[in-house]
């Protein structure tokens, strides 16, 4: 699904914020990516997505090379990726549905079916009686929620989550976890930058470290 | 799952991925549109006072360059018809008599470039003078008619050059005396006008630019004020033509407001110079009216405001767009 092939990524002339990264994801399999913060796991998804390009190497997903896309295909590539954010990047003036259906509306998906499609998500994240609700009106972890259902409305093949439980105690922690665990499990890709050791220990999946910006360990799930 | 699965192609993705057929995906471009064109009219009508304060701008702007271009028209159109009444007289020689004179007549007739003839007689020419001065004892008194035959002549082409060489030409015939012309305030009012067209084309090139300056601010401002919007769009894949579209539909609302606003403003104007205008023309002994927009320059205003918005707005976010990249 996901390959990384030397990949290096430099700011500035200078700075390697990754280097010589070399790794695959297969289809359908979970993945925590780990390390302090600044260890380069943000410019690792900004590079699956396409937000930057990679200075060395290759990045293919689902067999592309994403560098070699034309920026008019840009976007219909992200379309098929879900991703959460740690801020989680709501719109402030539009209710949970309008912001879940989003994806649906730049998608041109029918109003009906994107009805549809954006209660089924927001039912899966526990949310659907909150379908009106301005996202100021919750608390930080149905925000995240709220992100996820986005993340998800497409049904995309591969989802990011880039410290998807960042602001959240414990508990919500787990459930957020257990939700991407629930989404894996129907055959989505999973990729999660976490620093949170102590959860993702425990939740058995791959894990990959990194520590400036360089593949320090690769665990498989235990 | 599976239509949207990254497994294809991406060039397969942008075909499959967006709706199974061009039917569906037309109908959800359409859908886009009418919503973007409703979001961005209820936009305006939130802020109505900067929505039309913005509008009032536009209209001050394209105010000028019109009401220039209504003036030149009223222009032109006086102007076609002094050229029709653009003419020549040949005075013929004294020695001719009636029979001569009516064969040059026949004569400048067929020469090339002469549209019409028009032969007056030595007698006739002696009544119209009499009769225009009112000097009909004195000239009575005259043994001899001192006035020669003349030919009035209208050129097919009234332009200055084509009737300078006509005259040139007929000033060589046999039994022709003179050739009168008097093209001079004829040229000067063409130079005049030509003037006018010129400033009026720099006026409407600066203020159209002026509309879009407006609009591209106010557009701008727009963009910045809703920059988490767009990026968030992005990220999820949104196009550039989806991100544009609201900003496009302001852009050309504030246009059509600016215009109707402008067309309002004419309409008042024309009607308040209406009257000193005529009582004017009046004392010249002419009836002279204000020239009107009409149904055609009411469109074209409309349409080339709307359009300068919609430039404008496209200028403006096109120009952003390219700042603004996900975070």
């Amino acid at each position: 699904m996901i390959v990384f092939e030397h990949v290096g990524k430099r700011y500035g002339g200078r700075f390697d914020a990754l280097a010589n990264l070399d790794f695959r994801v297969h289809r359908g399999e979970m993945v925590f990516l780990t390390g302090h913060s600044g260890a380069g796991k943000s410019s690792l998804l900004r590079l699956i997505m396409r937000l930057e390009r990679p200075t060395r190497g290759r990045v293919l997903v689902a067999g592309h090379d994403i560098a070699r896309l034309h920026a008019s295909q840009v976007p219909f590539y992200r379309r098929q990726i879900g991703v959460v954010f740690q801020d989680h990047q709501l719109l402030l003036d539009r209710s949970i549905y309008h912001n879940v259906a989003l994806p649906l509306e730049i998608r041109g998906v029918e109003p009906r079916e994107a009805a549809r499609r954006v209660r089924a998500a927001l039912d899966k994240v526990g949310l659907l009686h909150r379908e009106r609700a301005l996202p100021i009106e919750l608390s930080g972890g149905e925000q995240q929620r709220v992100g996820i259902a986005r993340a998800v409305v497409n049904k995309p093949s591969l989802l990011l989550a880039d410290e998807p439980t960042g602001n959240l105690d414990p508990q919500l922690s787990a459930d957020i976890m257990a939700l991407f665990e629930d989404f894996n499990r129907i055959g989505t890709t999973v990729v999660i930058a976490s620093h949170d050791l102590a959860l993702i220990t425990r939740l058995r999946h791959r894990m990959l470290r990194l520590r400036d910006g360089r593949l320090v360990a690769d665990e498989e799930a235990a | 799952m599976s239509r949207g699965a990254v497994r294809q192609s991406p060039r397969g993705a942008r075909s499959q991925g967006q709706g199974p057929r061009t039917g569906s995906r037309l109908r959800a471009w359409g859908r886009h549109h009418r919503a973007m064109c409703l979001d961005s009219a209820g936009r305006l009508l939130k802020h109505p006072v900067g929505s039309l304060l913005t509008m009032l701008a536009i209209a001050i702007a394209l105010v000028l360059p019109a009401a220039l271009w209504l003036a030149l028209d009223s222009a032109r159109l006086l102007d076609a018809e002094l050229e029709e009444s653009a003419t020549l007289t040949v005075y013929l020689a004294h020695q001719v008599d009636e029979a001569q004179a009516g064969r040059i007549d026949e004569a400048i007739g067929a020469q090339e470039g002469v549209a019409r003839t028009r032969l007056i007689t030595a007698a006739e020419g002696m009544a119209e003078f009499q009769q225009a001065l009112g000097l009909t004892d004195a000239l009575g008194r005259l043994d001899d008619n001192p006035l020669p035959a003349s030919v009035v002549v209208t050129p097919v082409n009234p332009a200055p050059e084509r009737v300078r060489d006509l005259a040139q030409l007929l000033q060589e015939m046999t039994g022709v005396d003179e050739v009168r012309l008097d093209l001079a305030w004829l040229e000067r009012l063409r130079h005049l006008a030509e003037l006018g067209s010129r400033v009026a084309l720099a006026l409407g090139v600066l203020f159209g630019l002026g509309v879009l300056l407006v609009v591209g601010n106010t557009i701008r401002l727009a963009v910045e004020s809703r920059r988490q919007e767009i990026e968030v769009v992005m990220l999820i894949g949104a196009t550039h033509a989806f991100v544009r579209r609201p900003f496009l539909y302001s852009g050309a609302w504030y246009g059509l407001g600016g215009g109707l606003l402008a067309w309002g403003l004419l309409g008042i104007g024309s009607e308040w110079l209406a009257a000193p205008v005529s009582a004017l023309a009046a004392s010249y002994g002419a009836t002279f009216r204000l020239p009107q927009l009409g149904a055609a320059g009411s469109a074209t205003l409309l349409i080339c405001s709307t359009l300068l918005g919609w430039l404008g707005a496209w200028i403006a976010v096109s120009r952003h767009l390219a700042e603004i990249r996900p975070r």
